[in-house]
């Protein structure tokens, strides 16, 4: 029957989704540690050292502090499942996702604060003075980037009318533009790519291949870590990186995204996408290799900016539209 | 008469040039004090040619209609005398060693290319190669105005640079909207930025484009004019730049200033209607008034005062203008040239007794009249002639402007008179205070040489002054006729 | 005339947004080189800009009014600048009078502020896009904010030359670029004015040992 098929296409396409994000995001790693290395001139390590790191790590044993609760043991899990289920909520190579009807930005938003909100307890459960350090820092940063992030879209949404992200990308990519309306959507751009820097904890607001403990962010939280749990959490983060680049690809840029579940299709938008934040990648590690990285109470101001273009995108389309 | 005009605009450029290379004061004074009775000729060539009925125009840029006439009348005058002064007065400081030759030629080539981008300027046929020329103006003033190596002028120098070039820039803005309208009319060309081009389709270009140019280049233009509220950089420029600069400043910079304004109001005025330019001028020149009568009331330094007293006169000319009517334009056309005749002598006057005294201070100074005659005397009726005393022309434009008000609205001119009668009060007393009584110790004295020029151009202005006052010339009614059509004309039509 | 009339207006107006957001970029910025960069970035969009108008409407004296943004604005003008903030030693803005996310929500009010002015004049004319005029409006008078809020006298040059890009901007986009002439003679003036504003600055450092403009209050009144 239609519906059985349709059922049993949506569940591959889900699956099949499920499968590329894993198989992507350590890619998108390395490939941002490689550029890093090449403008420092040094060849850097190779492009399958993600994999190999996270494989080496769920060989290994578990070290855990006994101080710690089921909140150390379970968050890991948590952190891991909230962001690989919300990235299958953004379209990535179909712009209409199968689990489209159980969320939409607002879900996707939520979700990734719930895994952050595992990962500032985890950061607190061991009782070190870093992981407190990191998760009150990292507290701060959520608290200023979740507005900007949910309004830069919505800026987007206002246009598409409506807040579900595979509404909003079929719509856009049915427009054929190059950036639909640029004044409020390019300002909506620029403050979900800040939001992007800050979420994935990319210079200028934290180093991720800092060794000095009073400079981490995300780094002090996962400090206790190790085994099984510190591949998760690491996996997972890729996938958040994996999702914020989606994000700015397919909402403001969704060409080249497929239309229609037929495989031609899906394997020319699963090329592009690929094309697309690889791109955006390349772009990240040319700007953490520019600039330095922000201390504390000017990152505030960083992502104020955010808040504010963000904010200002929602208001210029009221005005200028009408 | 074509050939009058281009020597007209050619000779300050060739003077400048000229005074590039010059090595020794002599050829210099004799280079400018040329120069001088050059604009002069040339000036009253071209009036008489304009005069007589017929516009002087050459090539398809240079064009002197009746107004452009009257400016070059103004600004060959005034900058002729002004030259003589200034040859007088940096020879003194010259001989004094208070600068040195170098500076000393660097002066005259600024100020012979700040003489030439004003003189072109008001000939242009273009509206937007007149915002080249009059930018040009800026630069050189702005050369002009820090010259003196003191903080106080640096300063000055900075809040005129700031304030003049974001004014400009504005005023270009505006420049820009009439040409967004104007093309529609006359074509994607040089043709759309001409003034008797537009002047000729003013009818039909967009009304709503016209308001938002006006108000960009009022607002523009009259930085430059020194109306309020963009007047806080003149009275630090006009007091702190060596004084024939104020001179020039005050008497020809500010009325080019509102030469553009008054180019554009023409245009506005048929597409618009006169009121929504007028009601603007004669808020923002009654406006100055206050600030300049407030003001003026306070200040201690004679430059800064006579500074003031100029924004003060800005507002009488805008309020003019803007009440329009053939009163109100006639009479503010006239207070444009008398005022730049009278403002000048009074900074001539200035500048002699800063070279005698040696400070700017008013409390300083008494008894003029025993100690420099000449000087005191002079400064005493230009500061009567400003003050609007009878014989003086002031007094006739601001007589006519009051009128035309109270025709059109009684409580203009109510609150125009009663500022004229504090600037009154405010200006003739502490000029009494200075002129009048025992003189003071002066510390320094004045060669001959310097006295010299400098009293030739103070008779020259003295001259003019009560000779217009007194007796209307024929050239100029010849050229106010066709100007008050200009204006008022545009008042008949709704 | 033009090829793609849609994605040609697009592209236009996606650099002429690209403009607007680098002058939040100034607005937010203290460092003063990062200030001078962020403007020729600027003048570099608007020298695209340009030369996709040009291209649209075959007005090909628009391509010299191009060449030239970016011979001044891009190459000589920044140099000096740097030189002067080399020479001034002066590298950030340590205090501000307005801060930061105060600072960007005025310059969104006077986005606002500027297509509010527009709107009547949008439907009137030949333009290529509907932004064009009042995102030019809107970077004038962010231009003129930055001038207003910023202390340092190379940031308040900074803001006259951003009033500078705003003003040929509204002039292509909008009026299909002036004339060469007019172009080459504004050109030549901006050129003048900022040399004229660099050695100022030198003049002020050497007699105020500061560039910091809220030291200049000897004249009052």
């Amino acid at each position: 029957m239609g519906s059985v098929s349709g059922m049993i296409e949506s569940i591959l396409i889900t699956v099949l989704q499920a499968v590329v994000i894993l198989a992507v995001s350590p890619y998108i790693v390395g490939l941002i540690r490689k550029v890093k290395a090449y403008l420092q001139c040094r060849q850097g390590p190779g492009w399958l050292q993600p994999y190999y790191d996270l494989a080496k790590l769920f060989r290994k044993d578990v070290v855990a502090s006994t101080h710690t609760s089921w909140i150390f043991t379970a968050s890991p899990y948590i952190i891991f499942a909230s962001t690989w289920v919300a990235v299958l909520l953004v379209p990535i190579f179909l712009s209409t996702v199968p689990l489209n009807f159980a969320g939409d930005v607002i879900t996707v938003v939520y979700l990734l604060a719930l895994g952050t909100f595992f990962l500032i307890l985890a950061g607190l459960d061991a009782g070190s003075a870093f992981g407190g350090m990191g998760s009150s820092r990292e507290a701060i940063v959520a608290a200023l980037t979740e507005p900007a992030m949910i309004l830069s879209i919505f800026a987007v949404g206002l246009t598409a009318g409506s807040t579900n992200l595979s509404t909003i990308v079929h719509k856009t990519a049915l427009l054929q533009g190059i950036v639909t309306d640029p004044p409020p959507h390019l300002m909506a751009l620029a403050a979900l790519f800040i939001v992007t820097l800050a979420e994935t904890g990319r210079v200028p607001v934290d180093n991720p291949a800092t060794h000095l403990e009073l400079t981490m962010i995300h780094e002090a939280m996962i400090l206790e870590y190790s085994g099984r749990y510190l591949a998760l959490v690491e996996w997972a983060s890729a996938m958040k990186l994996l999702l914020f680049l989606t994000l700015i690809s397919n909402i403001f840029a969704p060409w080249g995204i497929a239309t229609e579940p037929a495989p031609v299709w899906m394997g020319f938008g699963l090329a592009v996408w690929l094309v697309k934040i690889s791109a955006l990648a390349v772009l990240i590690g040319v700007i953490e290799s520019m600039f330095a990285k922000l201390r504390l109470f000017r990152v505030t101001d960083f992502l104020g900016l955010a808040f504010i273009l963000s904010l200002l995108a929602i208001i210029f389309f009221y005005i200028l539209r009408g | 008469m074509e050939s009058a005009l281009i020597i007209l605009i050619a000779a300050p450029l060739a003077a400048g040039l000229v005074s590039l290379v010059v090595r020794t004061r002599r050829v210099m004074e004799r280079l400018q004090l040329g120069h001088a009775v050059v604009l002069w000729a040339a000036m009253a060539a071209v009036v008489s040619g304009v005069a007589a009925g017929d516009d002087v125009s050459f090539g398809t840029f240079l064009h002197a209609d009746p107004l452009s006439a009257f400016m070059d009348l103004m600004l060959a005058f005034v900058g002729g005398t002004a030259l003589f002064y200034a040859v007088g007065y940096m020879g003194e400081e010259l001989s004094r060693e208070q600068l040195s030759f170098l500076r000393y030629r660097r002066f005259f080539v600024y100020f012979d290319l700040f003489l030439f981008a004003m003189v072109l300027a008001v000939n242009l046929d273009n509206i937007a190669l007149m915002w080249i020329a009059v930018e040009g103006s800026t630069i050189s003033a702005a050369l002009s105005v820090g010259f003196n190596r003191t903080k106080a002028a640096l300063e000055a120098g900075w809040k005129y640079i700031i304030v003049n070039f974001v004014g400009i820039a504005l005023a270009l803005f505006g420049t820009v909207l009439v040409y967004y309208t104007s093309e529609h009319v006359l074509g994607v060309s040089m043709e759309a930025l001409r003034w008797s081009a537009l002047a000729r389709v003013a009818g039909s270009l967009n009304p709503v484009v016209l308001e938002l140019a006006f108000v960009f280049v009022m607002i523009g233009y009259g930085t430059k004019a020194g109306v309020a509220p963009m007047h806080t950089w003149l009275p630090d420029a006009h007091s702190e730049a060596p004084t024939p600069i104020s001179a020039v400043l005050s008497g020809l910079m500010i009325n080019l200033g509102l030469y553009a304004v008054l180019r554009l109001k023409t245009i506005v005025d048929p597409a618009v209607g006169p009121d929504f330019a007028g009601s603007i001028m004669v808020g923002l020149g009654l406006l100055s008034m206050t600030i300049a009568a407030t003001f003026m009331l306070i200040q201690r330094d004679y430059k800064r005062f006579f500074a003031y007293s100029s924004i003060e006169h800005v507002g009488i000319v805008l309020v003019g203008f803007g009440v329009g009517g053939a009163a109100g334009v006639f009479g503010g056309l006239f207070h444009m040239i008398n005022h730049a005749l009278a403002k000048s002598t009074a900074f001539y006057a200035a500048g002699l007794v800063l070279l005698r005294y040696g400070h700017k201070n008013m409390e300083g100074v008494t008894g003029l009249l025993r100690q420099m005659p000449l000087v005191g005397g002079a400064m005493l009726l230009a500061a009567l002639a400003l003050a609007g005393m009878p014989p003086f022309g002031l007094f006739i434009s601001e007589f006519l402007i009051a009128t035309g008000a109270y025709v059109e609205q009684p409580w203009v001119a109510y609150g125009f008179l009663g500022l004229l009668v504090v600037a009154f009060a405010a200006l003739v007393y502490p000029v009494f205070r200075m002129v009048l009584g025992e003189p003071k110790e002066a510390g320094l004295t004045l060669t001959a040489g310097g006295n010299r020029f400098a009293a030739v151009s103070l008779m020259a202005n003295l001259v003019a002054m009560g000779y217009i006052g007194l007796h209307m010339p024929g050239f100029l009614r010849a050229l106010f006729i066709p100007m008050t059509h200009v204006f008022h004309a545009m008042a008949e039509i709704p | 005339m033009s090829i793609h009339p849609d994605i040609g207006s697009q592209l236009v107006n996606f650099c002429s947004a690209l403009l607007l957001l680098t002058c939040f970029a100034i607005i937010a910025q203290r460092r003063l080189s990062a200030c001078v960069d962020l403007f020729a970035l600027q003048s570099v969009f608007l020298a695209v800009t340009a030369a996709l108008v040009a291209f649209l409407t075959g007005a090909y004296h628009i391509y010299i009014a191009a060449a030239l943004t970016v011979v001044i604005k891009v190459i000589i003008l920044p140099r000096i600048l740097k030189a002067v903030i080399e020479r001034l030693n002066v590298t950030r803005e340590l205090v501000l009078n307005i801060n930061i996310p105060s600072s960007l929500l005025i310059c969104g009010a006077l986005v606002i502020l500027a297509f509010y002015i527009t709107q009547p004049i949008i439907s009137l004319g030949f333009l290529l896009t509907q932004d064009s005029l009042a995102i030019a409006l809107a970077i004038v008078l962010i231009g003129f904010f930055t001038m207003i809020a910023r202390k340092k006298a190379v940031t308040q040059v900074i803001g006259f030359l951003v009033i500078e890009n705003g003003l040929f901007l509204g002039a292509t986009a909008a009026a299909y670029g002036m004339p060469l002439i007019v172009e080459l003679g504004v050109f030549f003036d901006i050129l003048v004015a900022g040399l004229i504003i660099g050695v100022y600055t030198h003049r002020l450092q050497d007699t105020f040992d500061s560039v910091d403009t809220s030291k200049l209050t000897g004249l009052k009144e």
